[in-house]
C-alpha cells in the first residue's frame, strides 16, 4: 500500500490528473465512497422468491399436455462456454432427451405427436426462405468439391513435374556418361599411337564396338531414330574407307610410320616360310625366281589398286 | 371481447338463476395465458426481428406499438389489461446497441429483467429446419433449474409465458418443434430445435433413437439481472451479482486505453520527482568543500 502513500502524494501535486473518473470505475462490486468494502450486499430473497413462485404457479394436477414442459434428467454442464461445439452438442442433448420423453407422454395421454407427410399448412419460415437456405447449401458443397478437385490437379501437375525432371535428368546423365566414355577411349587411342597431334576437335567419332557408343550415336544424336546402316556397307566392302582412316585418321601417322617398334619387330606377317626357303641362292634359282609370284609394284601393294 | 360476452352470460345467468356449476368448472383447469408483445423506441433491426420471431413461434402473443416512455413502465400493467394479456414481454433498448428484455406476469405478478446477447434470428441461413406455425412445442428445462428459488421462479416464469395454452386460437395439431432453456455460466440459453424422424436407413449405429433436431432458431443468451416483486417495478426479490451492466464493460475498456496515457505521464512525473529528491549530500572532501 506504499504506492497509494506515493500516489496519494502525486495527486497532490499534479493537478492535471486529479479528478479524472478512471479510480472511481473499478467495477461493481466497489462502492465509489468506501475504497475498503470489495463486495456490495446482493439482494437474494429467498422466502419471497418462494412465495412469489407459489403464487403464480399453476395446479399442480393438470394434465401434462397443459404445459408440455419437461425437465431434464441430468443438468447442463459445460466446462467451457466459449467453446461452441461442445455446448451445442450439450444443448442438442438436452433437447434431444425433451423430444422422446415427450413423445412417450403424448402417447401416453393418447395425442398426436407426428406430422403426416400430406399435412400442408403455413410455416414458420415461407418457402422462398427456404429455397434461398437450400440453395445457399448446394453452393457450399459445389465450391468445396470445386476447391478439391483443384487441389487434386495441382498434386497431379506436381507428380508430373517430378517425373518429367527426373527423366530429363536421366537423359542427360546418359549424355554425359557416354561423352566421358568416348574421351577415355580417345585418350587410350591416343595414348596406344603415341601421336602428339592436338587436334582432337577435327577428329571424327571412333567407330568402335561399343554398345553404348552405338547406342549414344543413334540415340543422342538424331533423337530416338537412329540412322540405320545399310547391309552392304560390311566392314569388307568398305576396305578403301578403312585404308584411308588408317593412313589419315587422327591426321595421318606420318612420322614414325616406318621405325622399329617393339610391334614391328615382331610383325612376322611379311614372312613367307615357303617363298624364303625356295628364294634362297641354291641351283634352280632362277628357275624359282621364274616361278616364284611376281612381287606387285607399290601402288598396288599399298592397296590402291582397282582405283576406277 | 371475450370478456364482455362472458359478462353479459353470467348478468344473464344470475337473472335466470342458473347457479354456475362451480365444482365442475373447477376441475376443469383452463391454462390460460396472452402475452403481450412489445418494444420500446429505438430499436434496431436485429432487436425487430427478434420479436417478430417470437411473436411468429408463440401464437399465444399479440403485438403492440411501440412503447415511448422508458421509465414510467407501469403503464404496460394498463396496456395488458386493455388487451386482455395476462403476461408481457418488454424489449427495451438502450442506446440502440443494448437489449434488455422484461418477462412478466402483469398485472400484479413477479417480473424479470434480463439483459440479451448473441442473438440470431430465424433468418440466417445456417438454421435449417423449420415447423409449422403455431403447433404447440416441447419445452425442455435444464436440470440445473432446480438448484435455487429464483431460477425455479424463472422457469415457471418461462412455463407460462413460453408455453402455448391449449386454449389458444391460433394452434396447429402436432408436435413439431421444442424449445430449449439451459443454464451454462450463470446465463440462460434459448435454442428453438425442429423434430424430425429418421427413416430406418438413414440412422447409423450411434443412434439411440430415431428423432434427429435440426436448429430452426432464433437463438439468443439471456443474463438476469434482477427479479422484481411486482410487474415492472416493486421490490427486489432477486439481483445477479455476476451482472455487469454493458455500458460499464464499455467504460471500462475506454478507461482502460484512457489509463495507459494517464499511467505513463504519472510515471514521468514521478521520476522527475524522484530526479529532483534524489540530491547526493555534500561530500566533505569535494573539491567545493576543500578549496573554499
Amino acid at each position: 500500500m506504499s504506492d497509494s502513500d506515493s500516489e496519494q502524494e502525486q495527486r497532490l501535486t499534479l493537478e492535471d490528473l486529479e479528478g479524472s473518473d478512471a479510480e472511481m470505475l473499478s467495477g461493481e462490486e466497489d462502492d465509489p465512497l468506501d475504497i475498503l468494502t470489495t463486495q456490495r450486499v446482493t439482494i437474494n430473497n429467498e422466502p419471497a422468491l418462494k412465495r412469489l413462485k407459489e403464487q403464480i404457479a399453476l395446479p399442480t394436477d393438470i394434465p401434462w399436455s397443459e404445459t408440455q414442459s419437461i425437465t431434464s434428467t441430468q443438468p447442463v454442464s459445460v466446462a467451457d462456454p466459449d467453446d461452441d461445439l461442445n455446448r451445442e452438442v450439450a444443448f442438442y442433448n438436452q433437447a434431444l432427451e425433451a423430444a422422446v420423453l415427450g413423445r412417450e407422454k403424448i402417447k401416453k395421454e393418447g395425442g398426436v405427436f407426428e406430422r403426416p407427410g400430406d399435412y400442408f399448412a403455413e410455416m414458420i419460415k415461407s418457402d422462398e426462405h427456404m429455397a434461398k437456405i437450400r440453395q445457399k447449401l448446394l453452393d457450399e458443397n459445389a465450391s468445396i468439391q470445386a476447391s478439391e478437385r483443384a487441389k487434386a490437379q495441382r498434386e497431379l501437375k506436381k507428380f508430373g513435374k517430378k517425373v518429367q525432371t527426373e527423366k530429363r535428368l536421366e537423359r542427360e546423365k546418359a549424355k554425359a556418361d557416354a561423352l566421358e566414355k568416348i574421351n577415355a577411349l580417345k585418350k587410350k587411342r591416343q595414348g596406344n599411337d603415341n601421336s602428339t597431334n592436338a587436334d582432337d576437335e577435327f577428329d571424327v567419332a571412333l567407330e568402335s564396338d561399343d554398345e553404348e557408343m552405338k547406342a549414344y550415336k543413334t540415340v543422342g544424336q538424331n533423337g530416338n531414330k537412329g540412322k540405320k546402316r545399310s547391309a552392304s556397307s560390311t566392314p569388307e566392302s568398305r576396305g578403301k574407307r578403312l585404308k584411308k582412316d588408317q593412313k589419315f585418321g587422327f591426321g595421318g601417322k606420318k612420322r614414325h610410320s616406318k621405325s622399329n617398334t617393339a610391334d614391328s619387330s615382331a610383325d612376322v606377317s611379311g614372312f613367307n616360310v615357303k617363298r624364303n626357303k625356295s628364294t634362297s641362292f641354291k641351283a634352280g634359282h632362277k628357275a624359282a625366281k621364274a616361278g616364284a609370284k611376281k612381287r606387285l609394284g607399290k601402288s598396288r601393294r599399298q592397296g590402291g589398286g582397282g582405283r576406277k | 371481447m371475450a370478456t364482455v360476452f362472458k359478462q353479459q352470460k353470467t348478468k344473464r345467468d344470475k337473472a335466470e338463476g342458473i347457479v354456475a356449476n362451480d365444482a365442475e368448472e373447477k376441475a376443469i383447469f383452463k391454462n390460460k395465458q396472452r402475452v403481450l408483445l412489445l418494444s420500446s423506441r429505438g430499436i434496431t433491426f436485429r432487436h425487430r426481428h427478434l420479436l417478430s420471431d417470437l411473436g411468429n413461434l408463440l401464437p399465444h402473443t399479440k403485438k403492440d406499438a411501440k412503447l415511448d416512455s422508458k421509465s414510467k413502465l407501469h403503464i404496460i400493467n394498463e396496456l395488458a389489461d386493455l388487451n386482455n394479456c395476462n403476461n408481457c414481454i418488454f424489449f427495451e433498448v438502450r442506446k440502440r446497441q443494448d437489449l434488455y428484455m422484461w418477462v412478466s406476469k402483469t398485472p400484479n405478478g413477479p417480473s424479470m429483467k434480463f439483459h440479451i446477447q448473441n442473438i440470431h434470428t430465424m433468418e440466417e441461413l445456417k438454421m435449417t429446419g423449420n415447423c409449422l406455425k403455431g403447433s404447440r412445442h416441447i419445452l425442455s428445462f435444464d436440470k440445473n433449474f432446480e438448484s435455487s428459488p429464483h431460477w425455479m421462479l424463472m422457469k415457471e416464469l418461462f412455463t407460462q409465458v413460453f408455453g402455448i395454452p391449449k386454449t389458444s386460437r391460433r394452434i396447429k395439431p402436432f408436435i413439431d418443434h421444442v424449445i430449449s432453456f439451459s443454464i451454462v455460466d450463470n446465463r440462460v440459453w434459448f435454442r428453438n430445435y425442429q423434430i424430425t424422424q429418421k427413416p430406418v436407413e438413414h440412422r447409423s449405429a450411434t443412434d439411440t433413437t430415431d428423432l434427429t433436431l435440426v436448429e430452426i432458431g432464433p437463438r439468443f443468451v439471456m443474463n438476469p439481472i434482477r427479479t422484481f416483486d411486482g410487474s415492472f417495478g416493486g421490490q427486489t426479490a432477486f439481483e445477479n451479482p455476476e451482472f455487469v451492466s454493458p455500458n460499464v464493460a464499455r467504460a471500462k475498456v475506454r478507461n482502460a486505453k484512457a489509463g495507459r496515457y494517464k499511467d505513463r505521464m504519472e510515471a514521468l512525473a514521478k521520476r522527475d520527482q524522484k530526479m529532483k529528491d534524489a540530491v547526493l549530500p555534500d561530500d566533505p572532501l569535494s573539491e567545493k568543500n576543500v578549496f573554499a
